[in-house]
């Protein structure tokens, strides 16, 4: 299938949940990977499962292991513990997976004195890949017009346009992009998220890392989330979004009687989150300004002055930090 | 292997590539000719160390005397070819890009090394061609006779010579491949192998005179020669070919394990 009239497809198919999909074996299954240098264990014992199809975004603060464990699946770093698959071989025999998947990690490292057409072609010949479809790749990732320029002479983005062409050569069916819009100016931003909606869908299941959750929350449709090489979340996108949403934030007048106002809320079905002296109280479905009466009148009932009751926004971004930051595990 | 080999000599054959490795072939035959035609003695002096003297210019190897001697200096050249194409493999970050495509680092590395040594002894064979065109036309002004070069004997002779000078080279080539695998390095690699190979190994000689009978840059010099009154020539080339299988297979097990984090 040319490029072109794949992604023809994969626009027509959109964004395809891969919670549909779930016959067909993981994308991609880890099982306590772990990646220590010396002491310090990069990835912890992370044990994912991605199922195909899906565009699954990989977050994490930097530093969290996500370009690690990124390698571990690509056959570039060697695992000191666990055990994996991806699109059903095991993780220990990259040859006999790598040919189906594409990738693109850390900077896009190419040649610097060969053409943008040269170096895909290099790569296609060292993957055993067609090189007929190189100019339908370069079409799609839009550099057909800068194809015959020194890479050195290309500016950032559009280096990482011709990883991601790179990525792409043979169709692969699990596509790996490492921070694809990392350093990128806004409107190379919106060209990155667009392109990379092209390419989701059709079957194919794309791993996009970041740090930043707002960066991949437009694009995807699973989420796995690590934390200083640890697992913090995975599951479907929609998922962590539930938990995010509108808030009660409540506060006593004396910060003493924060556990006791806690244990009042719980006991009158209100459950509750400390936070930095604050209690929050999730707004599911119950009207803000009926749940604030009902707190305050507990809060009052057990002889508790309130000094703040108001709502407040959790982004998906801010249950995101609040994961990574240690106070949701 | 077969893969990487292919797609180096894609990056090889390049134009720009390859009208440097004609003109630098050039170049080079034309000095070492001139070079060694011009300094041949007539043979009342004391022998030269390295060059020729108008007699043994007339003889059957005398149409490749300027390509053995000019050889004999590019050596380090060789070295510090091989060291900045691989180590710049890992500076660049192409062989994480390779290998993400092509997981069998052992092959990889043969495919680009047979590449690369494909392309050295095309310029091996293109550059003792063009010395002995220049050997021919330069020898009636020196008054060299051409009458023995080009029969079987001269022909023997010239086979022989490129077989040396490309065994030594490769020899060069694997130790600065092996060299860049282990440091990964460019500007440190090319220490290393400079140093080494050019003042340390002879400084250590002259302190120790057994060095020669080892060190594998003073055997490589005493292949280049034909052996010397310290080294055989059988010698050299049997411990520079176990150098060699050294530094390629430890080169093949550090690269098949090593994790590419760059």
């Amino acid at each position: 299938m040319s490029p072109s009239r794949m992604t023809t497809q994969h626009v027509a198919a959109g964004m395809v949940c891969g919670m549909q999909t779930t016959t067909h074996p993981p994308a991609v299954a880890l099982n306590g990977l772990t990646k220590r240098y010396g002491a310090r264990a990069a990835v912890d014992n992370l044990s994912i499962e991605i199922p195909p199809g899906v565009v699954a975004g990989f977050v994490g603060p930097n530093g969290a292991g996500k370009t690690t464990t990124m390698a571990m699946l690509l056959g570039l770093v060697r695992a000191t513990e666990g055990t994996g698959t991806v699109l059903g071989a095991p993780l220990e025999d990259p040859a006999s997976y790598l040919g189906r998947v594409g990738a693109l990690i850390e900077a896009p490292a190419f040649y610097p004195g060969l053409t943008g057409t040269q170096n895909l072609a290099v790569l296609a010949t060292v993957g055993g890949h067609d090189v007929a479809q190189i100019p339908d790749l370069l079409e799609l990732v839009g550099l057909t017009e800068r194809a015959d320029d020194r890479f050195r002479q290309y500016s950032f983005g559009m280096k990482q346009r011709l990883g991601i062409a790179g990525a792409l050569l043979g169709d692969p069916r699990l596509l790996i992009l490492d921070e694809p819009i990392n350093g990128l100016d806004p409107a190379g931003v919106h060209e990155m998220r667009g392109l990379i909606g092209r390419l989701a869908g059709g079957g194919r299941t794309v791993l996009i890392s970041s740090h930043l959750l707002t960066e991949l929350e437009q694009v995807c449709d699973w989420l796995i989330v690590i934390d200083g090489g640890r697992l913090a979340f995975q599951g479907p996108a929609a998922e962590l979004a539930d938990r995010a949403g509108t808030r009660l934030v409540v506060a006593p007048e004396h910060p003493r009687d924060v556990d006791r106002l806690a244990a009042l809320l719980v006991a009158a079905g209100h459950e509750n989150q400390a936070v930095d002296g604050h209690l929050a109280i999730a707004v599911n479905g119950t009207e803000p300004r009926e749940l604030a009466a009902a707190v305050n009148r507990t809060a009052s009932a057990g002889g508790i002055v309130l000094a703040e009751l108001h709502t407040a926004h959790i982004s998906l971004e801010d249950r995101y930090l609040t994961m990574v930051n240690g106070e949701d595990r | 292997m077969i893969q990487m080999f292919k797609a180096e000599l894609l990056k090889l054959r390049r134009p720009r590539v390859a009208l440097a490795g004609v003109a630098s072939s050039l170049a080079f035959a034309a000095i070492a000719t001139v070079t060694v035609f011009l300094s041949a003695t007539d043979g009342s002096g004391p022998p030269p160390a390295r060059g020729a003297t108008i007699e043994s210019l007339g003889q059957a190897g005398g149409a490749t005397d300027a390509f053995v001697v000019g050889v004999s200096f590019i050596g380090i050249l060789m070295l510090v070819l091989f060291i900045a194409n691989v180590a710049s493999e890992f500076s660049q970050g192409t062989f994480r890009t390779l290998l993400m495509r092509q997981p069998r680092r052992v092959g990889m590395l043969a495919g680009k090394m047979a590449a690369l040594l494909l392309v050295a002894a095309g310029w091996l064979a293109l550059t003792e061609i063009v010395t002995v065109v220049a050997s021919t036309l330069i020898a009636p002004a020196q008054d060299v006779s051409t009458a023995s070069w080009f029969g079987l004997d001269g022909l023997g002779e010239a086979a022989s010579d490129y077989a040396t000078a490309l065994f030594g080279v490769t020899a060069w080539a694997s130790l600065g491949m092996a060299l860049a695998v282990f440091v990964r390095s460019i500007p440190l690699a090319l220490g290393i192998g400079i140093v080494w190979s050019g003042p340390l190994e002879h400084l250590l000689a002259d302190a120790w005179t057994t060095a020669s009978q080892w060190f594998p840059g003073l055997l490589l010099e005493a292949l280049a020669a034909g052996g010397t009154a310290e080294v055989s020539s059988t010698r050299a080339l049997t411990l520079v070919a176990l150098y060699v299988a050294g530094a390629a297979g430890a080169a093949a097990l550090v690269f098949a394990r090593r994790d590419i984090t760059a």
